[in-house]
């Protein structure tokens, strides 16, 4: 039992705060780790990136060897790192990078360090923040709530399937493809099928956690030439399991559910705006009037919602 | 005895539960306002009480319902009614996934559609959905009828024991094991005995009435993949 959240705003405003509020009301389904997806003001270039290490005592070898393999993709730190540490031994750093000549390429050369440093998000406006605790914790460690966006997923975590790790942690960002990022709530069953179908074409999974796959699995096929509907439509007779997942891009949010229609979806639409969780009471925190809502109750049901306005009024 | 408003906006849910107890203990009827689609209201309530929520309400409402009549005004979560022994629940809207899951008597009456497997493992009392219930209503019901005016989702009746589902409107698909039978003027009689009181009853209908075709009973491992729908 994972509780999962989206929310779209008709125009950029305080997206991190309103995840927050969404994932706090779902705390109960999950505290083992809490996470958030936020699509900030994109930019033209340049990718933002969100990573973690696992020992803050290595921090500089870590960022000087990665700082490296930048270099050698014809990268460069934009703006200096900034770094989050706890009592915990892992650290979460912010950069901002000039554009790497192929971003595939280069993740591949930077993920030659996830044994001590791993990338979670890289985006012209995507930003994953997650860590181990509840939505309060994580929000007050990282700053979530101040967060400026136009749209974003939150998850609350209770470990099923793989260990309580913080970068097992959804969400998950669909390497090496920039800007998407999943949530999901449930179990895939076909899972070692699947990631080693998508190993053999080159993806590498940094988790033994089935939520990631399903990230990749979509934009895989998306890249193969599907539509993001049509993706989404494919992926409930090709992947095995109970599921309803979200995933965000830059245009969007969409989201699919398996044939059981085992796990729950409430949205709430109003005036180009949007709150979807896994449980009414939480999108309430949002919209607290009464107002009309949408139980994605049924199996098989999949939707897309587009973000009206990404930018900021002149 | 005018009735005792009672507020639940973000109180802690037991004790917004132990207020609706002791009214009902005291013999007075209770509204709940600003409800905000929380869990878990209305837990176990006694024949004698009646309690009318306001607004929608989330999971498990109403949830081993003892006789109390509990009326929410707009649509409820998943799991209403859950193991109701007896009384009487309405829903003025939808009511959400597996309402009346294994309830074992009294009526939930929902005016607007339902969500999948209504009635879940039910073994006895009454469903009736005035819209459409939702896809694989009626999986594994024992005992009890669902009474759908509006249509029925697919997979409808899906692997029943002995429950009964009755359909006026359109079927999207049968489950497995189903026997659509046509029902006898008594059976007809009956229906209408319990949409009676609701005043629902309407004698033009061209009802669906649904069993078990009794195979799955004696189901043998070694049939397996006669049943896999998927």
């Amino acid at each position: 039992m994972c509780g999962i959240a989206g929310r779209i705003l008709a125009s950029p405003g305080r997206v991190g705060n309103d995840l927050v509020e969404l994932m706090d009301a779902q705390e109960h389904r999950g505290a083992d780790s809490t996470g958030f997806a936020i699509y900030g003001t994109p930019r033209d270039t340049g990718y933002v990136l969100r990573g973690m290490g696992f020992d803050k005592k290595g921090l500089d070898a870590d960022m000087d060897r990665f700082r490296e393999i930048l270099r050698e993709h014809g990268s460069d730190y934009l703006e200096e790192p900034a770094f989050v540490t706890d009592e915990n031994p892992h650290y979460c750093v912010r950069m901002v990078i000039s554009d790497p000549r192929d971003i595939a390429a280069w993740i591949r050369d930077a993920d030659t360090l996830t044994d001590r440093f791993e990338v979670q998000s890289c985006g012209r406006s995507l930003e994953i923040v997650k860590d181990i605790g509840g939505a309060e914790a994580v929000a007050d460690k990282h700053g979530v709530r101040d967060m400026v966006g136009t749209h974003g997923l939150g998850h609350a975590r209770l470990a099923t399937e793989s260990s309580v790790l913080p970068n097992a942690s959804h969400p998950f960002w669909a390497r090496p493809f920039s800007d998407v990022a999943i949530v999901h709530n449930g179990q895939i069953t076909d899972y070692h099928t699947w990631r080693e179908r998508l190993e053999r074409k080159g993806y590498r999974f940094l988790t033994h956690n089935d939520s990631e796959l399903i990230a990749v699995w979509v934009s895989d096929q998306i890249n193969q030439g599907l539509t993001m509907a049509q993706a989404l439509q494919k992926s409930i007779p090709s992947i095995d399991g109970v599921f309803t997942y979200m995933i965000a891009r830059p245009e969007g949010i969409g989201f699919a559910k398996d044939r059981f229609a085992m796990k729950p979806l409430v949205v709430i639409e109003q005036a180009g705006e949007l709150a979807a969780a896994t449980e009414e009471q939480a999108v309430r925190r949002v919209f607290s009037d009464e107002c009309d809502v949408i139980n994605y109750d049924g199996p098989s049901l999949t939707g897309i919602w587009t973000v009206g306005n990404r930018r900021m009024a002149a | 005895m005018s009735a005792l408003v009672i507020e639940a906006g973000s109180r802690h849910i037991r004790e917004i539960n132990d207020e609706i107890q002791q009214a009902a203990a005291e013999g007075r009827e209770v509204v709940v306002t600003n409800t905000l689609s929380r869990h878990n209201l209305g837990i176990g309530l006694p024949r004698g009480a009646h309690v009318r929520f306001e607004g929608s309400v989330g999971y498990y409402c109403a949830g081993l319902n003892d006789g109390a009549v509990i009326e929410v005004e707009r649509n409820a979560g998943w799991g209403l009614a859950e193991g109701m022994a007896s009384g009487h629940v309405s829903v003025g809207g939808y009511a959400g996934m597996s309402a009346g899951a294994a309830m074992t008597g009294g009526t939930i009456h929902v005016k607007g559609d339902s969500g999948p497997r209504c009635g879940v493992a039910m073994k006895g009392g009454n469903i009736i959905v005035e819209g459409k219930i939702g896809y694989q209503s009626g999986f594994m019901a024992h005992s009890g009828k669902i009474i759908a005016l509006g249509g029925a989702g697919h997979s409808c009746a899906d692997a029943l024991w002995e429950g009964e589902v009755w359909v006026a409107g359109e079927v999207e698909s049968l489950g497995v094991d189903v026997e659509v039978v046509e029902p006898t003027a008594e059976e007809v009689a009956e229906v209408d005995a319990i949409l009676d009181p609701l005043g629902l009853v309407d004698t033009s209908r061209n009802w669906r009435k649904m069993i078990s075709g009794q195979r799955l009973w004696y189901f043998e491992s070694r049939d397996a993949n006669a049943w896999l729908m998927i």
